[in-house]
């Protein structure tokens, strides 16, 4: 069977636990990082299908002194854009700056406010995404229409 | 007229200072409040999510145990959040030592931290750390007079940051002694983790103050913890004091024995 995989970015365990939890009883690969970093080296060696990321986050040895840790999100979210356009891709934050909001979703990524949106409702759409977007045809559209 | 030229552009310059420093104190109030609302989300969105896999039937037996365990976990650090907004609260409307009223209470101070301990382990395990609270020496330490939810909140907050700063598998060791000189007993709490740069181990106590290190590490923070915990100690006429020796941060507290004891400390 070929297990879609999930890259999982946050620092805070307590976010990553349930959900790593939920995405496995479905059946996906989950890998986790819990900094920028992490997310970079991950996203380099290995084939994600999707990915959740965080605004708040501990940028990592590589990238401390270059982001704000307030923003590393937006940071990783333009690399993906950038450079990963066929990796859906899911902001999940507490954030509410609606500048930033928008900003995230101009690139094409979907954003869900943390504590506010049901696990069950973040895994529907998660496996949603999964299952109606196939890897080779992501890959070559316009990572702006993802939405 | 050439005076009040003067005058005109000296006022403008002011109020063009002035004007920035209040967009910088609306921006610091943004983002606190921003990291304020990030702290607490958190754990209550884990207890949640936590509580839909248990009800949704999805955890096997064996996980249901560990789960349970990080509920509590959270509900601990979602607690000690709560009363800590709390006490700021009080203390940024400066009524600190009008409204910080707590009857005086005889603590055993190693008491305290070995139930402190408790809370905090199992957060601590999410990424194997140990607490440990060596008694030698502190269990005979005599009780101290003091206001306990405040010296409470004093251990809880630099614990909590302990465990926020460590590095994995590594442990945290509290240790107490009784002083006769001082009649004080004295609390020390140490950890291995992001470390402290000498030049900070007095700002670590100001309002709203973190350091490079601790901004990257955890970007939420709001760096009030410390701070509570030094105006607290203060108010009990204690000391607080951080270093750095051989690789572990350490804090110290010392509480009087006499504490407030037979004493308006706390003044209207």
């Amino acid at each position: 069977m070929n297990k879609k995989t999930i890259l999982l970015i946050d620092d805070e365990q307590s976010f990553l636990e349930p959900l790593a939890d939920a995405l496995s009883t479905e059946g996906y690969r989950i890998l986790m990082a819990r900094t920028a970093s992490e997310a970079l080296d991950i996203l380099k060696k290995e084939k994600i299908d999707l990915v959740t990321i965080d605004i708040m986050l501990d940028p990592g040895e590589t990238l401390k002194d270059k982001i704000d840790s307030h923003k590393t999100g937006i940071f990783l979210c333009e690399e993906i854009s950038r450079n990963y356009p066929y990796i859906d891709a899911f902001c999940i934050s507490v954030i509410s700056d609606i500048k930033i909001i928008k900003k995230i979703e101009s690139l094409g990524i979907r954003f869900l406010r943390k504590g506010e949106t049901p696990l069950r409702t973040v895994l529907n759409m998660l496996k949603s995404r999964l299952t109606n977007v196939s890897y080779s045809s992501a890959r070559d559209s316009n990572p702006t229409k993802r939405n | 007229m050439s005076n009040h030229v003067a005058e005109i552009e000296q006022l403008k310059k002011e109020n063009k200072e002035l004007l920035k420093k209040i967009e910088q104190v609306e921006k610091d109030r943004e983002e606190y409040l921003q990291n304020v609302s990030h702290q607490l989300v958190a754990p209550l969105n884990a207890i949640k999510w936590h509580i839909e896999n248990l009800t949704e039937g999805r955890l096997g037996i064996d996980r249901i145990q560990k789960v349970l365990r990080s509920i509590y976990s959270q509900a601990t650090l979602a607690v000690h959040l709560a009363k800590n907004f709390n006490l700021m609260s009080n203390l940024e409307a400066d009524h600190a030592l009008t409204k910080l009223k707590e009857p005086l209470q005889e603590i055993k101070l190693c008491q305290l931290l070995i139930n402190l301990a408790d809370d905090f382990q199992p957060l601590a395990w999410d990424r194997d750390i140990k607490i440990s609270v060596i008694d030698k020496n502190f269990e005979d330490a005599p009780v101290i007079l003091a206001m306990k939810p405040l010296v409470s909140q004093v251990f809880s907050n630099i614990i909590e940051n302990a465990v926020k700063y460590s590095n994995s598998a590594t442990e945290i060791i509290i240790e107490g002694i009784y002083q006769p000189k001082k009649d004080s007993v004295v609390v020390t709490i140490k950890n291995r983790g992001i470390g402290l740069d000498p030049s900070h181990t007095k700002k670590i106590f100001d309002r709203g103050f973190r350091s490079p290190e601790a901004k990257s590490k955890y970007p939420a923070g709001t760096g009030f913890g410390l701070y509570i915990a030094r105006r607290i100690v203060e108010i009990h006429e204690g000391e607080i004091t951080a270093k750095i020796l051989d690789g572990w941060t350490i804090i110290e507290v010392s509480l009087s024995v006499k504490g407030l004891k037979g004493k308006a400390r706390i003044r209207e």
